[in-house]
């Protein structure tokens, strides 16, 4: 089975700097795959890339067997890969039920013109709208303004927007960030409930406690060099992935300090 | 070849008056990042208090006398010298002294407290300036037109200039001298002098410089005193250069400085002066040699000169428009909130009978013996007004686009409309008239009406690139050119000598609703009712969309157009579709206006009316459609000006330094506008009422319905006969109605009085409601 999302020797640069090099990622449908890095690796560059928000040096990306040149962000939305932000960008004058509709609603271009006649009406994306929305635990907060909740909250509002759309995948950029340990292994359950909706994820996150427990299949990122890959256990064990969290030293840790270096890793430690 | 060289040379002249403003508006952004909109009515302003200095020895300071009594007043004119002209380097001390005043005063009073605001606030600030600035001038220059002399080299001319063949004036080529003078000393100041390189550190990164211990209002400060000496200089050098301007054309030589400052990217001077000798070349070359071709468009021929500017800056801003820099403020804050419509239709059914009551009823010799006329005219300005304002509301509020060429939609629409609607060619009565196909009224405004929609869609495509600010500078030089382009080209108009367009008068199967009622004035209450129900279509309509789909997706674009795009919203669709309904909106305003006054001429379409509304739309409440609504009662000839004149005639002149002042106010205390201070009032008022006395109206209803229907019948059919003035049917029926009643109640307590044990009405009344 080939995968949903597929990069090809993915380039970005910005002058002469390389923020992602040769970047080759592939996301399997029904799968969470996570990319993690040390900040500045270029994680949002490759996210930006995919979406459309950077433009992209040399290689290719596809979803869906589709090559995403040249489109717009707006139709890779709407071709099913919506993201989310690490800064939020909610829609703070709409409410919580508007941000989640604008994400999920189908518009033609007459449809100011139906909007005229009957604002209000029946878009047939409620459910999946409502659905998202107590998935998340937001139900209590449908009608206020984003700018009233919290930020764990708007946090939320930002991943239910983005599910609101029945994306065939979900790129979370950084979703943990800011949340506390309990938040963090809460979301990491919505996670694994959204992947039974057949929503694929692709999870951004430097939060290795998250991203281990709940990722199918990590990349790990560093200097816009992917530098490993595997399954949890495998990334977990991979020296070049503690030399890059945790420097040089890292690598000199022998048997008895890897454990306890996998632990650090795994946020116990 | 060699006239076209010498052509450009004497622009030059021309060129140096533009790098002098440009030099301004860069330091001014240098110093508070905002673009200066108001820097040409500061030049305005200070070169007409030179003219009269040097003229007449007057001086004058930049405000009005507020207080009403004559004994005490605020000081406002000085005659120096008992008219007599004064002492040249006086006088020029004298100028840029009112420069120096009017740069610390705009910094404290309207830039300092904007400072964190919004991009758009800062815009309205500057706006308010230059409305304020234009209210200002007409008030204290009036409509008088200075012709003033040479500054530099009075009447000389090297005669055949480089062998050129053409004799070219030593004034022009000095203005371009000084103007790269003082390039150079700018740019010594802010490369060498401690302020001037905490302003660069400042316009780089705000933050940096407060945390190295610059204070940046100090430096603002400095800047804007600058920036108005500047353009006090300009004001001053201008000379025969710029020739014999009136208030609104001195204002508007900002488009070639704006299209001067960003060549320079408003940062660098040296490339702003180049910009501007560029921009003051090209233009006289255009209008002088390239309009004598044979090729050269004939209508284009006088408006050629001031398409230029646009040219430039539309070129410039669609090239490089993301490159500019823009300055992180430490705090910004976001627009004020454009809450949901509700209860619509109720207000709809309140209003509109409402509105035409007041209208039908107020007029005539009822309320206001010997006013007949002015209500129901006022009232109609009110709603047209508020017309107008929707379309700031849907695309500015909603999709945050400030676009300040809406006037100019407004006017295409009336204008085509007058060239369709129009029957025969010139009369003996109208010598001027400009014939056409006399098509139905509603077939001719909907013409009109598409035609402000295709204007305003070219306008909007470079708003897909550029956004905020820049917006701005587009449509307000779109808004200027679009004036002289068309408006005020006889050769595109037809229009001879600033004469009018007719308008025929509009019926409705065969009623007439039109704006002149049968005394001759134009107070038509039928006419009045046809804009109540136009506005209160346009009320639901924007109304809907802001409750639908496309509200979400223009508030979506509003809040974040990165996150619009990454929800699947087309981005420069939506904001293309705003531009659309808005075009729409002023196209219909326009056409109603145009049915109000009963003709249009260019001067109803001039960029600082277009100012003077949005300003009172910003003062309502540019989120929202009571904003609209409340912008057009308090608009200048509106209901609320009209009623303010009873008590204090000659209001009227102060519109547009209310206007000003009210916009900076409201951007500074409350950039949500007024309408959502009386939005609770009106929403208890109303439930008050409708909803909580409901019950008690329908029991009432139920018992006198017949009363009131055979009162009100015999009020039009049986009394009218009596009165000849068509105006008072509306009161017969009342009449009719009170007096039924009256003989009712008379009757009812005749027969209870008779019947001991019978209840008196109002008992009744108690028992079915309980």
């Amino acid at each position: 089975m080939s995968a949903l999302l597929e990069t090809n020797e993915l380039t970005v640069s910005y002058g002469g700097l390389h923020a992602n090099s040769n970047v080759n990622i592939k996301a399997e449908k029904g799968k969470l795959t996570g990319l993690i890095g040390p900040n500045g690796a270029g994680k949002t560059t490759f996210i930006d890339a995919i979406t459309g928000f950077t433009n992209v040096s040399s290689g290719r990306a596809e979803f869906n067997g589709n090559d995403l040149a040249g489109v717009l962000p707006s139709d890779r939305a709407k071709q099913g890969l919506v993201r989310t932000f690490q800064s939020l960008e909610l829609f703070e004058d709409l409410t919580v039920w508007d941000n989640l509709i604008v994400m999920a609603e189908e518009t033609k271009w007459w449809s100011f013109l139906a909007d005229i006649v009957k604002p209000n009406r029946v878009l047939g994306i409620e459910e999946q709208a409502e659905w998202a929305l107590n998935l998340l635990g937001l139900g209590e907060h449908r009608d206020k303004l984003t700018l009233d909740l919290s930020h764990g909250q708007r946090k939320l509002v930002s991943v239910a927007r983005a599910l609101a759309a029945k994306p065939s995948m979900l790129l979370l950029d950084e979703p943990a960030a800011g949340l506390d340990t309990v938040e963090s292994q809460q979301l990491g359950k919505h996670l694994r409930e959204i992947l039974k909706q057949d929503i694929s994820i692709f999870l951004i996150d430097h939060d290795m406690g998250l991203v281990l427990s709940v990722c199918d299949y990590i990349y790990v990122l560093d200097f816009g060099k992917i530098i490993a890959e595997g399954t949890p256990e495998e990334v977990r064990n991979n020296p070049e992935v503690k030399r890059a969290y945790l420097g040089e030293t890292a690598g000199e840790m022998q048997a008895e300090g890897g454990a306890a270096a996998a632990r650090t890793l795994s946020g116990e430690g | 070849m060699k006239e076209a060289i010498a052509y450009s040379i004497m622009g030059l002249g021309a060129g140096g008056f533009y790098a002098l403003m440009a030099m301004g508006i860069v330091v001014a952004y240098k110093g508070s990042g905002v673009i200066n909109f108001s820097h040409g009515a500061i030049a305005m302003y200070v070169a007409f208090q030179f003219y009269n200095l040097r003229t007449e020895g007057i001086f004058r300071l930049p405000w009005f006398d507020i207080l009403p009594t004559s004994w005490l007043n605020i000081p406002v004119r000085f005659n120096l010298t008992d008219g007599q002209p004064m002492n040249f380097w006086l006088c020029v001390l004298l100028a840029l002294l009112t420069s120096v005043l009017i740069g610390a005063l705009i910094h404290y009073l309207v830039f300092k407290p904007l400072r964190n605001a919004a991009p758009l606030g800062k815009v309205i600030g500057a706006i308010g300036v230059m409305t304020y600035f234009l209210g200002v001038a007409s008030l204290q220059f009036g409509s008088t037109i200075p012709n003033p002399e040479a500054v530099l080299f009075k009447d000389k001319l090297f005669q055949n200039f480089l062998g050129l063949g053409l004799p070219v004036s030593v004034e022009a080529l000095a203005l371009a001298g000084c103007a790269i003078i003082v390039g150079a000393v700018l740019w010594a100041i802010f490369r060498y002098t401690r302020t001037g390189l905490a302003t660069r550190a400042a316009a780089g990164n705000e933050k940096g410089a407060v945390l190295l211990g610059y204070s940046p209002d100090k430096l603002a400060l400095f800047n804007w005193v600058l920036a108005a000496l500047l353009a006090g200089l300009a004001g001053i050098l201008a000379g025969t250069v710029t020739g014999s301007l009136s208030t609104g054309k001195f204002t508007a030589l900002i488009v070639p400085a704006l299209g001067a400052a960003l060549i320079g990217g408003m940062s660098s001077i040296p490339l702003a002066i180049g910009g501007a000798l560029l921009i003051g070349a090209l233009q006289t070359f255009t209008s002088t040699w390239m309009v004598g071709e044979s090729w050269f468009p004939s209508w284009l021929q006088s408006g050629a000169r001031d398409a230029i500017p646009l040219i430039i800056i539309v070129a410039v801003l669609f090239l490089k428009g993301k490159s500019l820099p823009i300055r992180g403020n430490i705090e910004e804050k976001r627009l004020p909130l454009a809450p949901y419509p509700k209860r619509v239709g109720k207000y709809v059914a309140i209003f509109v009978p409402l509105g035409f009551i007041l209208a039908a009823g107020l007029p005539g010799d009822f309320l206001f013996a010997g006013l007949t006329g002015n209500w129901g005219f006022s009232f109609t300005t009110s709603l047209v007004a508020a017309m107008f304002g929707l379309s700031f509301v849907v695309l500015a509020g909603y999709v945050g686009q400030i676009s300040l060429v809406q006037i100019s939609l407004a006017g295409t629409a009336a204008f085509i409309t007058a060239r369709f609607v129009a029957n025969e060619g010139p009369s003996d009565a109208n010598p001027f008239a400009v014939g056409g196909p006399h098509w139905p009224w509603p077939i001719a405004s909907l013409v009109g009406i598409i035609a402000a929609v295709l204007v305003g869609l070219i306008v909007a495509i470079p708003a897909l690139r550029i956004r905020g600010v820049q917006l701005a500078v587009v449509t307000i030089a779109a808004s200027i050119s679009m004036w002289t382009l068309f408006f005020d080209n006889p050769s595109a108009t037809k229009l001879q000598g600033g004469s009018a367009y007719e308008f025929g008068t509009p019926h409705f199967f065969g009623v007439d609703i039109g704006s002149t009622s049968s005394s001759g004035l134009t107070d038509n209450p039928k006419y009045t009712l046809f804009c109540l129900i136009v506005l209160a279509g346009l009320c639901v309509v924007v109304a809907n969309l802001r409750r639908g789909s496309t509200g979400r997706r223009f508030l979506a674009v509003r809040a974040n157009e990165r996150a619009a795009a990454s929800a699947g919203v087309n981005v420069p669709g939506t904001k293309f579709l705003a531009f659309g309904i808005a075009s729409a909106v002023a196209g219909v305003a326009g056409v109603m206006t145009a049915y109000q006054t009963g003709s249009t001429a260019a001067t109803n379409w001039e960029y600082g009316i277009g100012l003077s509304a949005l300003a009172f739309c910003y003062l309502g409440g540019i989120t929202s459609i009571n904003g609209a609504i409340l912008g057009g009662m308090i608009a200048g000839g509106g209901i609320v000006a009209t009623f303010g004149s009873f008590h204090s005639p000659g209001l009227y002149s102060y519109t547009a330094i209310m206007g000003g002042l009210g916009m900076i106010a409201t951007a500074i205390i409350h950039p949500a506008g007024q309408a959502s201070i009386f939005q609770p009032l009106m929403r208890h008022f109303g439930s008050w009422l409708l909803v909580a006395r409901g019950k008690e109206w329908g029991v009432v209803l139920k018992r006198l319905w017949p009363f009131l229907l055979g009162g009100g019948a015999w009020g039009a059919i049986g009394i009218n006969p009596w009165r000849t003035d068509s105006w008072n049917r509306f009161w017969m029926i009342v009449l009719g109605i009170f007096l039924t009643l009256f003989v009712r109640n008379i009757v009812t307590q005749v027969r209870a009085a008779k019947a001991a044990k019978a209840l008196p009405d109002t008992n009744s009344l108690q028992e079915v409601t309980a």
